[in-house]
């Protein structure tokens, strides 16, 4: 019983994060949800999220500039599948659509660019390495595979920046680990961190034959949850503070000045169970703090949400009902 | 069951209401990206290589012009906040006015659409090939504005125009797409020297102030090492011209297909050269702080110039007694009032010359 407790908590604090691409203009193009729970063996899991990302917010390093005639919108569906291997390994893949928006308003008139298209996938692999009873360790590691397209072009005809791209046409590594702790004053109490690094691969091709690489990007969750029951339902709210370093992306080896920066995120999760398989989410993603290097649009907010399911080998699951 | 069943609508009405369809409109020029304009107009034309023409990031407007701008006197306290001595400035000399444009303002902005007794003119300058131009502020005989297309064409500043929406390849110096395609703009003259220099020969001058109502940090340059790295290029180039660091300012003096450099080097503590370019003859004046040129006509290419630049005033004398600006007009002498025309000519880096004038002379 404890240990289905423990899974569905663990479901419930990982949905979702982000593995994040930086650009050109410090926004984020592709937004990727990872991380699913390392469930029973056999199990099945999918989930598919809306994430709408919203950078109009103009900032030269920490200061916020009075301006918000740019205005970067990223529209993403996301889809996880996972699958558990053991009890403590697991594999799972995304797969994204992405909507990239350029939107500047100035001058009385208003002039937008955007591309569409299947997005970059990541594929990754998680072991828990200890599995107490109160806590619990996973380490993974993980590929983004550079599926998505990296050549859309303006109505006139004209290639769009990388930033406004589909795709990276980069591999990029990712590692990740994860500490969950529970607590006997409040079993459902959980505080849970991950830590996410990203090296970016080098897109070769890119306006030709020049490289193109995305700043590496490291990534740090603390989040708080809890659950309680509302009308017989299991509810999820979390709190969780995010940071995020991203280096500077580099054009043929020379730092591009505009890109990578710190940030830090403010992020409110409130999940339910709409039956005993099926788990609706939803959050929102507020910066605390900005630090961009040199002058760059800035993430103004995000919205998360989503419905993830389980199939387990025995087709069912089991709830801890005794909160 | 029926709570359950609330649960799936609350839950399918967030989703459905953040979707990609709920939220924004379409612009007001029809989602018309860099390129587009009026229906009907054609823009699926360009003069230049369409795959040479790169989305730069920021999107049309992206980087704003400045409109209506704001100056200050030279001598005004509040210049000093801002103004560094040795920073690099464009001016412009009309009636009587004279106004400076400072480079570390026009790395935020590119354009400047001004105004002087009535004449509208714009101010454009790259940040990336260190090119600056005046033009006049007309299209096919209508006043308009230039803004910064977003567009690069070799790394070169595309304008468009407000009045057709066309794209202007600021190097090449005609439009290149849209409904002006093929038209010129009308060059005005600029000169380009540092702020120390300028504000000594025109202290009279007017400076463009550090408050224009767009909020930038114009003490901090953009684009990190790119003007002082001569490798550095944040867009790719090819057919790069080794003959002089890719960054190095020049003047760059046209005639047809032919260009010719001019580097400050060569006129170090000051220098008057008559030059032949293609079947021109022309007048070169400079020092390590400004050169500029002009054409020679028949009545002038029989004076002898000297340099005569004493720290304002005058910049060069002739044989019969004149004294003469930089700008090219007599102030003293019996030819007062006469101006030189000046040549076809810009500052920019030198690699930027190399490309868009493939084969440049030097003038050694």
């Amino acid at each position: 019983m404890k240990k289905t407790t423990l899974t569905i908590c663990l479901i419930l604090f990982s949905i979702p994060y982000a593995i994040s691409q930086t650009c050109c203009s410090g926004g984020v193009p592709l937004s990727n949800n990872i991380g699913l729970p390392i469930l029973e063996k056999g199990t099945w899991q999918f989930g598919m999220f809306y994430d709408y990302n919203n950078l109009n917010t103009l900032n030269n390093g920490s200061e916020s500039l009075n301006d918000d005639s740019r205005l970067r919108i990223t529209h993403s569906i996301l889809l996880n599948m996972g699958y558990n291997i053991t009890d403590n390994f697991s594999v799972e893949g995304l797969f994204t659509w992405v909507n990239q928006r350029r939107n500047i308003t100035q001058f009385g008139n208003s002039n937008l660019d955007q591309t569409s298209g299947i997005g970059d996938a990541i594929v990754l692999g998680r072991y828990r390495i200890i599995n107490k009873p109160d806590y619990e360790i996973t380490v993974g590691a993980g590929i983004k595979i550079p599926i998505g397209s990296t050549d859309n072009k303006s109505d006139a005809g004209i290639t769009l920046n990388a930033d406004l791209q589909p795709g990276s046409n980069a591999l990029d590594m990712i590692y990740i680990t994860s500490f969950s702790k529970k607590f006997s004053f409040r079993p459902s109490f959980n505080l849970s961190t991950r830590l996410t690094y990203r090296t970016t691969g080098t897109n070769d091709e890119y306006l030709g034959t020049n490289d193109y690489k995305f700043g590496n990007e490291f990534q740090t969750y603390l989040t708080f949850s809890d659950q309680f029951l509302l009308f017989k339902q299991i509810i999820t709210p979390s709190i969780s503070f995010k940071y995020r370093d991203v280096n500077r992306d580099r054009v043929n080896g020379s730092e591009i000045t505009s890109t990578g920066g710190d940030w830090i995120f403010l992020i409110p999760n409130f999940s339910i169970y709409l039956s005993p398989r099926i788990l609706f989410s939803t959050q929102l993603e507020l910066p605390l703090y900005a630090n961009v290097k040199g002058t760059q649009l800035t993430p103004t907010y995000r919205i998360n949400t989503g419905i993830s399911f389980q199939i387990t080998k025995k087709r069912e699951v089991k709830i801890n009902t005794t909160l | 069951m029926k709570t359950r069943s609330i649960y799936y609508t609350i839950a399918f009405l967030a989703i459905l209401g953040c979707s990609p369809s709920g939220g924004e409109t379409d612009p007001v020029n029809g989602g018309g990206s860099n390129g587009g304009g009026t229906s009907g107009d054609d823009f699926s034309t360009w003069s230049i290589p369409i795959d040479q023409v790169i989305d730069g990031g920021p999107g049309r407007d992206g980087i704003p012009s400045i409109e209506n701008p704001a100056f200050y006197q030279a001598n005004d306290p509040r210049v000093n906040t801002y103004m560094q001595s040795d920073d690099l400035i464009l001016g412009v000399v009309r009636g009587g006015e004279v106004r400076a444009y400072p480079h570390r303002i026009l790395d935020w902005h590119e354009i400047v659409n001004d105004e002087i007794s009535g004449a509208k003119f714009s101010v454009n300058y790259c940040p990336l090939t260190g090119s600056a131009f005046a033009w006049e502020s007309k299209v096919g005989g209508q006043e308009t504005t230039f803004g910064v297309s977003g567009l690069l064409y070799n790394t070169n500043l595309i304008l468009y125009d407000r009045a057709t929406n066309s794209n202007w390849s600021q190097l090449t110096l005609e439009c290149v797409n849209g409904p002006s395609l093929g038209d010129v703009p009308k060059n005005l003259e600029i000169l380009e020297t540092d702020w120390d220099t300028w504000k000594t020969m025109y202290p009279n001058s007017k400076v463009l102030s550090n408050d224009q109502g767009i909020s930038r940090d114009y003490s901090v340059y953009p684009y990190g090492p790119y003007k002082d790295d001569h490798d550095f290029f944040i867009f790719p180039l090819s057919n790069l011209n080794p003959a002089l660091p890719n960054k190095q300012r020049v003047h760059a003096v046209l005639n047809g297909t032919t260009s010719k450099a001019y580097t400050f080097d060569k006129f170090v503590g000051g220098k008057v050269v008559k030059d032949v370019i293609g079947n021109k003859d022309i007048l070169v004046v400079g020092n390590s702080n400004i050169i500029y040129s002009f054409e020679l006509n028949n009545t002038h290419s029989s004076l002898t110039f000297t340099y005569d630049f004493n720290g304002s005033g005058h910049f060069f004398i002739d044989d019969e007694g004149n004294k003469w600006m930089i700008t090219g007009e007599a102030i003293e002498g019996p030819r007062t009032g006469q101006k030189l025309k000046a040549t076809n000519s810009f500052m920019s880096f030198w690699f930027a010359l190399a490309i868009f004038y493939p084969n440049p002379q030097i003038y050694q």
